[in-house]
């Protein structure tokens, strides 16, 4: 980090600075807005070991699986197994034991990364669990995955899961100032507890705002610029998903990703032409404009449907009034230094 | 008589009943999502639409693409985070879930995890996502079942329904009192649980089908109900709004990418000697 606070940087630094081999790498995003332009450079620099933790199971982690990035998940919801034949890469895995797996629900999930945010080492969760196999049979977490206590207030049963903190967490936003405060909207999900938990921070996001921008409207700022590690802009960083207020899904540049990893081959075809071929973000979004024109891209821009502004005024921003007075006590700068000298309280 | 429906159709208005005015009602994407919007435009004004992911008191004007795609309605009430959406049911505050069967036993318990064994499957499902605890907790939940399977054993209990039946639910002290499956809605009828043992049985039929043909599909000797209702014909504002709103949810997933895929092909053919030029 630069002395002046400016974390911005290139995805290729970012990623190349805080991702190692072997890392536990969360997602932030949930479900809505996936940071994709992250996770191809993670493919890109052919990151190894992985263990991902993905709340929503979308078709970035698929892509992680096919490039080889990942030994191990911590999920909730695999979105595309069990459809087209089972033939994307996380069920071809599994079927093939290439790939360890943990399943929790969206509640405990979130949980643990509460847990992990606040520094605590476990967080109760929903004690109607015990009933289901998600408590019975434990992945490579083993006893650990769940722990069971009595409750000493109330004497019942309360099944915990343990704190998670991720090596580094990847998050698209919509805006960011330069400094690394990170402003979201739309479906909140675990989405700040996922960035907090983690030990670093890389925030990619569609655009770098002034500093102005962000504290005249602190409430959406959801990860405060001292935890941020990297700040990337990157215009369409979740392509081919959505960003409120930015651009819907591209289903055809969905469907392309798809298509391409319903097979080793053709996961494969896809990751040169899109990736490997392409060295940044940047070309990956010339190349599917060379490819499918700007039309599709135009027809998905969001058109603007403002929130109301919050007042965060106030009637004064100096304690002295028009006349120089200051507010509480009524008198000049002047004369109250006149008052301090003659009751003594002034030291030489 | 009223214009033809498809099976779609018929599911979603279905379920667009068990909405009822003034209800916090929790919402999977898919058809229980076009059936609060349909219940919020004509049975249900003042129902609350609640998504996991933290949108709370929102109405779809076009088809959600997932849990928490808020670009598919115009604003909504209170944004809230996933961990808060799922204490508040915790805390009894939903009045009803609505979750999807991948396979279900008589007691109303599902699996969406897993077919075969979970360390090697044969299938692998997408695992909870909320619907374990969602089940746990909200005061009644609805099954809605368009491909799913009845089974006489579970390869894996994702989410609790009556667990061995009878009272073992309730003895557990796990749940919230009275909660659990209170329907299951096909594409063939209505099933209710049995208030003492808690199996499930054939309450309802939608129109054209037979008792004979529900019993095909469930592995175990289904009681029927001696009063057995029929379900009304979709009425023509029914379908209308969901065909002029969802057209997609009324065709369904396959029929939607075949037609998709043809007029993309179709297109891409049409502009190709634009291109050479």
């Amino acid at each position: 980090m630069v002395e002046n606070g400016d974390k911005q940087m290139s995805a290729q630094d970012a990623v190349a600075a805080n991702v190692r081999d072997g890392d536990m790498l969360i997602m932030g995003n949930y479900t809505i807005g996936i940071a994709f332009g992250l996770v191809y450079e993670i493919v890109r620099q052919r990151k190894k070991g992985l263990t991902f933790c993905s709340q929503s199971g979308c078709i970035g982690d698929e892509l992680l699986m096919a490039a080889g990035c990942i030994d191990r998940l911590i999920t909730t919801f695999v979105l595309n197994a069990g459809t087209v034949g089972g033939n994307f890469p996380i069920e071809r895995a599994l079927k093939q034991g290439k790939l360890q797996i943990e399943d929790y629900t969206n509640f405990q999930y979130n949980a643990r990364l509460v847990a992990g945010m606040h520094g605590y080492s476990f967080m109760p969760v929903l004690e109607g669990i015990l009933h289901s196999d998600i408590f019975t049979k434990r992945g490579f977490m083993g006893d650990d995955k769940f722990r069971v206590i009595t409750c000493p207030f109330t004497g019942k049963d309360t099944v915990l899961v343990p704190a998670l903190n991720p090596d580094v967490c990847i998050i698209h936003v919509q805006r960011a100032d330069k400094y690394g405060n990170a402003q979201y909207w739309g479906a909140m999900g675990s989405v700040q507890a996922a960035a907090l938990a983690s030990k670093r921070i890389i925030v990619s996001c569609e655009e770098i705002v002034e500093h102005d921008v962000i504290i005249s409207s602190p409430h959406f700022t959801i990860i405060p610029a001292y935890r941020v590690n990297a700040v990337v802009e990157m215009p369409w960083g979740a392509h081919p998903s959505e960003v409120v207020g930015y651009y819907n899904v591209d289903k055809v540049g969905q469907g392309t990703l798809g298509a391409g990893l319903l097979t080793e081959e053709g996961g494969k075809a896809w990751l040169d032409e899109w990736i490997y071929g392409c060295p940044d973000h940047n070309a990956y979004m010339n190349h599917y404009i060379g490819l499918f024109g700007s039309g599709m891209l135009n027809s998905i821009k969001a058109r603007a449907y403002y929130s109301a502004p919050a007042n965060y005024g106030s009637a004064f921003s100096t304690v002295w009034d028009e006349q120089k007075r200051e507010r509480t006590m009524g008198v000049t700068l002047e004369e109250l230094e006149q008052i301090m000298k003659e009751k003594g309280v002034l030291y030489e | 008589m009223s214009k033809p429906y498809t099976l779609n159709e018929l599911l979603i208005i279905a379920i667009a009943k068990e909405i009822h005015d003034h209800e916090n009602v929790v919402l999977g994407v898919g058809i229980p999502m076009t059936s609060g919007a349909l219940a919020k435009a004509l049975f249900a004004p003042h129902s609350n639409l609640i998504m996991e992911s933290g949108i709370i008191d929102f109405k779809p004007t076009v088809p959600m693409n997932h849990v928490a795609d808020c670009m598919s309605c115009r604003g909504f009430s209170y944004s809230t985070d996933l961990f808060s959406t799922f204490t508040m049911t915790y805390r009894g505050f939903v009045d009803v879930c609505f979750l999807g069967v991948a396979q279900v036993d008589k007691y109303g318990n599902l699996n969406t995890t897993v077919i075969g064994d979970y360390e090697n499957p044969t299938i692998r499902l997408p695992g909870s996502g909320g619907a374990a605890d969602f089940i746990s907790y909200a005061k009644r939940t609805i099954l809605t079942m368009r491909s799913g399977e009845f089974v006489e054993k579970l390869s894996y209990v994702t989410s609790p329904g009556y667990l061995d039946g009878g009272d073992s639910r309730e003895k557990s002290g796990h749940f919230t009192p009275g909660s659990g499956p209170t329907k299951l809605i096909s594409t063939q009828g209505i099933f209710e649980f049995d208030p003492e043992t808690k199996e499930m049985f054939l309450s309802q039929l939608h129109p054209g089908v037979t008792v004979e043909a529900v019993k095909k599909k469930i592995p175990w000797d289904l009681k029927v109900s001696p009063d057995l209702k029929q379900t009304e014909r979709p009425k023509d504002e029914e379908i209308d709004f969901i065909r002029n709103n969802f057209p997609t949810e009324s065709v369904g997933k396959n029929l939607m990418w075949e037609i998709a895929t043809a007029s993309f092909l179709k297109r891409l053919n049409a502009a190709k000697p634009t291109i050479e030029k």
